[in-house]
């Protein structure tokens, strides 16, 4: 066992360290059984190019510059020449100098500090043993068709299910599927990112239809709230943020970009066409105005006007930033890595990332160098004025009736027109988007050196081991290759790697809505990265991605339908124990709610949330003096009024460099580069947030009043305590949890009862935004309050279930 | 395969996380500390194998003197700049080099704006702005030939905390309390103050102290000397100590019964958190109220109690440094000097020169100077070339600046290093902003070539990939 050789080696970290080291044998244990076990056969793709990649490759790999002894172990041809021999490891020089104690001879060098251990070696032995078969890298290999697998043992009822059934051999039985409550709130949650309306969920409870759970499915599927939840999770990709990043982090102009996000999911737009308006709205044939903000895309990137800073060397970082997001977001990979040398693991070479930065060249962007201001918001041309679909849509009426107006001498009707259009005119607003000029000359930059222009000039190209674009698009030798070529190659299935892209992204969605992906490493689908668990299953979904024709919608439906989706979070301390990541998809993730959501829930709750969609960006609470630090100018935050104080979190102003601290606690991130993956932390900061930013203290508070306001004529605290409960996490208090509100709901009474200034006090938190009932006194609401902070603050309210 | 171990240890969903240890140690409940035995404190423990050597020093206080000082002005003293001022900049130096604001004018020399004094029985040379630290030449060693390679304020900083300038990596205090992890149970390990006072300042951004790609509870926290120290960590008006204290206990009963029936490790880890925070709510205003120093100590750093300024923020290092708070970090902002330098250089230098020596002096009166490393310093240094908005002043300048530590394992009174003679290139024994890095983590015990973390398929290091080097020679 391999993790039992480390524990031997290090005996003192192991013993500083012995839970983990036995949660991790266990879990190696268990992950042998039911993924390497399958055949005692040796996978080149799950077994040994990790071996391979994290060990030789530095030196020993794709990058010609660091290449020793010029032998690459990531090319069969190299490697069958010299080290391996086919069938024999022990004639096999690769074997011979890891298993050396000659520190000149040894393999890895000592000085690396990585050493081959017991188990990988023997692995290796079986792999060159039996043949030293290569396969190539399984994210470069389209996705195959998938049998479908008839169910062997258990009844299950989708395909998501039997292939899990296949792929994770395993003795622990799957969780039972969860009560109706937990099925609607995670599915509540996960699709919309609220939680549940209480009658929802007791009519879905005694709903006994065969379609009562798919009928749900397909109305929140319906919901605006879908596009603005998995709208969230486009905006950490792409990174959209409302300020330029750099220096004096001034605000730009760029919601309408979000709306269109929200939009575009909600319309039930495939991902492909998405992408491609995205990267190249603005290179479309009769490019629409929706088409022109979604280039916005190529806008969201860090700029800076910084007083000093060297245009030059700025395009050269706007230049890798574009060819890091963009790989990451629609590849899952890091050409970034190449912007100084050839990548270290992965075939792309460093003229692939300025071949890519090329496409590219073609952007509008250096007017700010001479534009930007320190002005909120700043400049960044080129930016157009934009309504948002409600009014363009209206405008258009109007326009039309206008004309009628004016063709029927309708002075009165024209006035009034003439003023609505106006009004509608006066809610543009401004956005950033694409412009193309004349491609700027991308040089292939040494070391990533900007001041070096002794570089060859690149040409547009996709990077050069997945074909060349020109013949795969059929696009003439005499023109110039562009972002439109590039979008279109990622999503074409037959000429271009769209059954690539569609793996990367079912990948994500299966993340969303499990709480990791089948790879776990939603960003880099490359050597380093973490081959699927459960291949077939990613192959599969894909493939429904591709046959539904990129429709979003239906590949979300595929993965909720499923039973796997709907079973419970598992109690089974065994099983958690040797499957900590859940990887056998035994049971469901019960971790916690997105920042956002959590918010939202809070303000839901509360019944104070603004359900509108779309629009500006908004302020809420913030300490005071939190963007001190801020310069050029210096700001001073004003939090929003009225219902623009409840927005829902993904509207939040996001202000790069100070993030507001209620997101930035909860893990949302700053948005300066795609984040595939959010961290979930649970630190003492999150409950400082939880328990005293005033956005939750001023929900609870209105959480405490439409308990009191719902409940008039019950006069049972239990009782009262039981809705509280129901409007939160949709069932009533047990046993244990009456004990513990009905005390906290006593002693808070005795307090404020006693100190009337202090109930006076806290209740002005909320002022006149908790509608309380006339009767209550001030005791009772500060101390119905105290019992609804406990509620917002419960673990089963914070988490998924 | 240790770096997936770490992560597994360190993930929240990794099953021994910073909580199950806290609410073990507070429960006294055995089956939960799965017999292993930690600080009473039950902090995260840092990495397992660490520190790879015996550590010099236990915490670091970093003093940012953000702009970029002129090292001209401070510590590197240039005859021939002077005997050369006004006259144009020899071409040989600027050639072909990253230049900011005085990209395509005309360069000529700015001498020296400052006389200088051998100082102490080291003899070190220091500046007449700094009399303070002229009385403290003796306890400092001074890097003369720093070189960082980001020429703008944003992206320097960026590279002087994360030791590269593309975002999201961890700063050097996330890596060092994620690496040692924390002494302290009511405080963050990682604890940023920026002072106010002075001229117009540059804008400094928070992922200065983002913890990056590590977990978050490493990401530095800000403390602020005016106003609500912490964000967040007074409790709503009208709820004292005893509400505050029902509402948790409230939340944590129901909690523990949830974990009785759903044994979820996050529940776990849940329950501490408030815990810690409940503390943190009386830890952190005793930390900030100075009530309990005596008037002399005030009097020495110059600080009054409240002001925000670097003096206080000094004194309140010391009270971190106390407390067990492995990674402090100062900023001063306003040592931007592209004009006028002489006229703000004398302001700079008097808000900080002597809190800087006073929170010197204090550590080493307390015994607690031998086991701290003090560094000071800018993300980058300044131009020998004159510029001038307003008064004559210099540009940003990267090929060559000064920095200084003192502390354990530091050789006091010395200097290290050298630039050519006028001051633009580092030439003698030059310290990249990687090997002071690579020095700092070998006094707490860290070898930076093994201290990686896995992002992205690479084993990520604060010092990169480059070769980076442990200054041994300033080291005692």
């Amino acid at each position: 066992m391999r993790p039992l050789v480390r524990l031997l080696l290090s005996l003192p970290n192991a013993v500083r360290n012995w839970p983990a080291i036995v949660a991790f044998c266990v879990f190696h244990a268990s992950s042998c059984f039911h993924l390497a076990s399958a055949a005692d056969e040796v996978s080149f793709n799950r077994d040994v190019r990790p071996i391979l990649s994290n060990l030789c490759f530095r030196c020993h790999g794709p990058d010609a510059e660091e290449r020793a002894a010029d032998l690459r172990f990531d090319v069969a041809e190299s490697a069958l020449e010299s080290a391996i021999v086919s069938g024999d490891a022990d004639a096999s020089e690769i074997i011979a100098r890891i298993v050396s104690k000659d520190p000149d001879l040894q393999m890895p060098p000592p000085e690396t500090g990585k050493e081959v251990d017991a188990e990988q070696l023997e692995t290796l032995r079986r792999w060159i043993n039996s043949g030293a078969n290569y396969e190539p890298h399984w994210a470069y290999v389209p996705p195959s068709r998938v049998s479908l697998r008839e169910a062997a043992t258990r009844e299950t009822s989708t395909a998501i299910d039997r292939l899990l059934e296949h792929s994770a051999r395993t003795s622990f039985e799957p969780a039972p599927r969860a009560d109706r409550r937990a099925q609607l709130r995670r599915l509540s949650f996960d699709l919309t990112g609220l939680p549940p309306d209480f009658n929802d969920i007791a009519s879905f409870e005694e709903d006994d239809a065969p379609e009562a759970y798919s009928r749900r499915v397909d109305a929140l599927l319906a919901s605006p709230a879908f596009g603005e939840r998995l709208a969230e999770y486009w905006l950490d990709l792409v990174r959209f943020a409302d300020t330029v990043g750099y220096h004096g982090d001034q605000d730009h102009n760029i919601t309408p970009y979000r709306d269109y996000v929200i939009d575009a999911i909600n319309d039930g737009m495939p991902l492909d066409r998405f992408s491609i308006e995205q990267i190249a709205g603005d290179l479309l044939p009769d490019a629409t105005i929706e088409q022109r903000i979604a280039s916005g895309y190529n806008r969201l990137l860090q700029t800076s006007h910084e007083g000093g800073v060297q245009p030059k060397e700025y395009l050269a970082i706007y230049s890798a930033d574009r060819v890091r997001n963009f790989s990451a977001v629609w590849m899952a990979a890091t050409v970034g890595c190449a912007q100084c040398h050839d990548h270290k693991y992965d075939p792309y070479s460093a003229r692939d990332f300025y071949s890519l930065a090329a496409f590219f060249a073609d952007i509008d962007e250096a007017q700010h160098f001479r534009s930007g201001t320190n002005s909120l918001p700043t400049r960044r041309l080129p930016e157009i004025d934009v309504l948002d679909r409600t009014d363009r849509l209206r405008l258009e009426e109007v326009d039309a009736a206008i004309a009628l107006a004016e063709a029927a001498g309708n002075g009165a009707q024209l006035a009034e027109l003439k003023a609505e259009k106006e009004q509608i005119e006066s809610r543009k607003r401004r956005t950033m988007i694409t412009q193309t000029t004349e491609p700027r000359v991308i040089r292939f930059l040494p070391r990533g050196n900007w001041l070096d222009e002794t570089g060859d000039v690149m040409e547009p190209a996709i990077p050069s081991f997945l074909g060349d674009l020109r013949e795969s698009l059929g696009v003439a030798s005499d023109q110039r290759l562009n972002r439109l070529h590039l979008a279109r190659w990622l999503f074409d299935v037959d000429h271009g790697v769209g059954r690539l892209t569609a793996r990367v992204f079912v990948n994500r969605l299966w993340y969303l809505y499990t709480g990791r992906g089948i790879s776990p490493s939603l960003g880099d689908f490359g050597g380093q990265g973490q081959p699927p668990v459960h291949p077939e299953l990613l192959d599969h979904l894909a493939n429904v991605l591709i046959e539904n024709r990129w429709d979003i919608k239906a590949t979300v439906r595929e993965i909720v339908m499923s039973d796997t989706y709907r079973r419970a979070v598992s109690a089974d301390p065994e099983l958690r124990q040797s499957d900590p990541y859940n990887e056998l998809c035994r049971s469901q993730s019960g971790h916690r709610l997105p920042a956002e959501t959590v918010r939202d829930a809070a303000l839901e709750i509360a019944g104070l949330l603004d359900h509108r969609v779309g629009g500006r960006s908004v302020k809420p609470f913030q300490p005071a003096g939190y963007y001190r630090h801020l310069n050029f100018p210096t700001r001073k935050y004003k939090h929003d009024q009225g219902v623009m104080q409840w927005r829902r979190g993904l509207y939040t102003h996001w202000q790069r460099q100070f993030l507001h601290p209620m997101l930035k606690a909860l893990d949302a991130p700053s948005r300066e580069e795609c984040t595939a993956e959010r961290p979930r932390s649970n630190t003492p900061v999150e409950a400082l947030v939880l328990l005293n930013d005033p956005t939750f203290v001023v929900a609870a508070q209105a959480f405490a009043a439409r308990v009191l306001r719902e409940t008039p004529t019950v006069t049972d605290d239990v009782a009262r305590i039981d809705h509280a409960m129901r409007i939160a996490i949709g069932r009533d208090a047990n046993d244990g949890e009456q004990v513990a509100l009905v005390g906290l709901l006593q002693s808070e009474r005795e307090r404020y009862g006693a100190d009337a200034e202090a109930a006076k006090r806290f209740l002005s938190e909320s002022n006149d935004l908790a509608h309380w009932p006339t009767t209550t006194s001030s005791t009772e609401r500060a101390a119905w309050s105290s019992v609804t902070r406990a509620v917002l603050n419960l673990h089963e309210t914070l988490y998924r279930p | 395969m240790i770096d997936h171990l770490h992560r597994r240890t360190f993930l929240s969903r990794g099953g021994v996380s910073i909580g199950s240890a806290a609410l073990a140690t507070m429960l006294g409940d055995s089956a939960l500390r799965g017999g292993e035995s930690r600080s009473a404190s039950g902090l995260p423990a840092g990495v397992p194998g660490l520190p790879h050597l015996p550590p010099r020093v236990k915490r670091v206080i970093f003093l940012c003197m953000a702009g970029g000082p002129s090292h001209l002005e401070t510590f590197d003293q240039k005859p021939e700049l002077e005997r050369l001022h006004d006259q144009p900049m020899p071409e040989s130096f600027t050639a072909g080099q990253p230049i900011a604001q005085l990209r395509g004018q005309s360069l000529k020399v700015q001498g020296p704006m400052q006389s200088f004094q051998r100082c102490g029985e080291s003899g070190q040379t220091i500046s007449d702005y700094l009399p303070f630290h002229q009385k403290m030449a003796d306890d400092i060693c001074v890097i003369k030939s720093m070189v960082t390679e980001q020429i703008n304020h944003d992206p320097a900083h960026t590279f002087m905390n994360t030791g590269t300038a593309i975002s999201g990596r961890p700063s050097m205090g996330s890596w060092i309390t994620y690496g040692l992890g924390s002494e302290c149970d009511n405080l963050p390990g990682f604890v940023v103050m920026t002072s106010v006072g002075g001229r117009n300042p540059q804008p400094i951004a928070s992922r200065q102290w983002s913890s990056g790609f590590l977990p978050s509870r490493y990401q530095g926290v800000e403390f602020s000397g005016t106003g609500q120290p912490v964000s967040y960590v007074r409790p709503p008006a009208g709820v004292d100590r005893v509400g505050q204290r029902s509402v948790i206990d409230a939340i944590a009963a129901i909690n523990r019964q949830r974990y009785e029936t759903l044994p979820d490790p996050e529940i776990e880890t849940r329950l501490a958190a408030y815990e810690v925070a409940f503390r943190m709510q009386t830890s952190v205003p005793d930390l900030m109220d100075v009530s309990d120093e005596s008037q002399q100590t005030l009097d020495m750093y110059g600080a009054k109690p409240g002001d925000g300024s670097y003096a206080s923020n000094c004194l309140l290092a010391r009270r971190l440094a106390e407390r067990g708070v492995r990674f402090i970090q100062l900023y001063h902002r306003g040592w931007d000097h592209h004009g006028d330098l002489d006229r703000y250089m004398k302001i700079c230098c008097s808000l900080t020169d002597r809190a800087t020596w006073a929170l010197v002096q204090d550590l080493k009166n307390r015994g607690m100077l031998d086991e701290t490393l003090v560094i000071w310093g800018g993300e980058f240094g300044r131009t020998p070339m004159y510029q001038g908005k307003g008064g004559p002043g210099r540009d940003h300048h990267i090929k060559g600046f000064s920095m200084w530590m003192a502390g354990g394992g530091i050789r006091p009174g010395t200097s290290y290093g050298a630039t050519d003679e006028l001051g633009y290139n580092a030439v003698e024994d030059v310290v990249h902003v990687r090997d002071l890095h690579a020095t700092m983590l070998h006094l707490l015990g860290i070898r930076h070539d093994r201290f990686s973390y896995p992002f992205q398929g690479l084993d990520m290091k604060l010092t990169g990939v480059e070769h980076a080097r442990v200054v041994s020679d300033i080291l005692t």
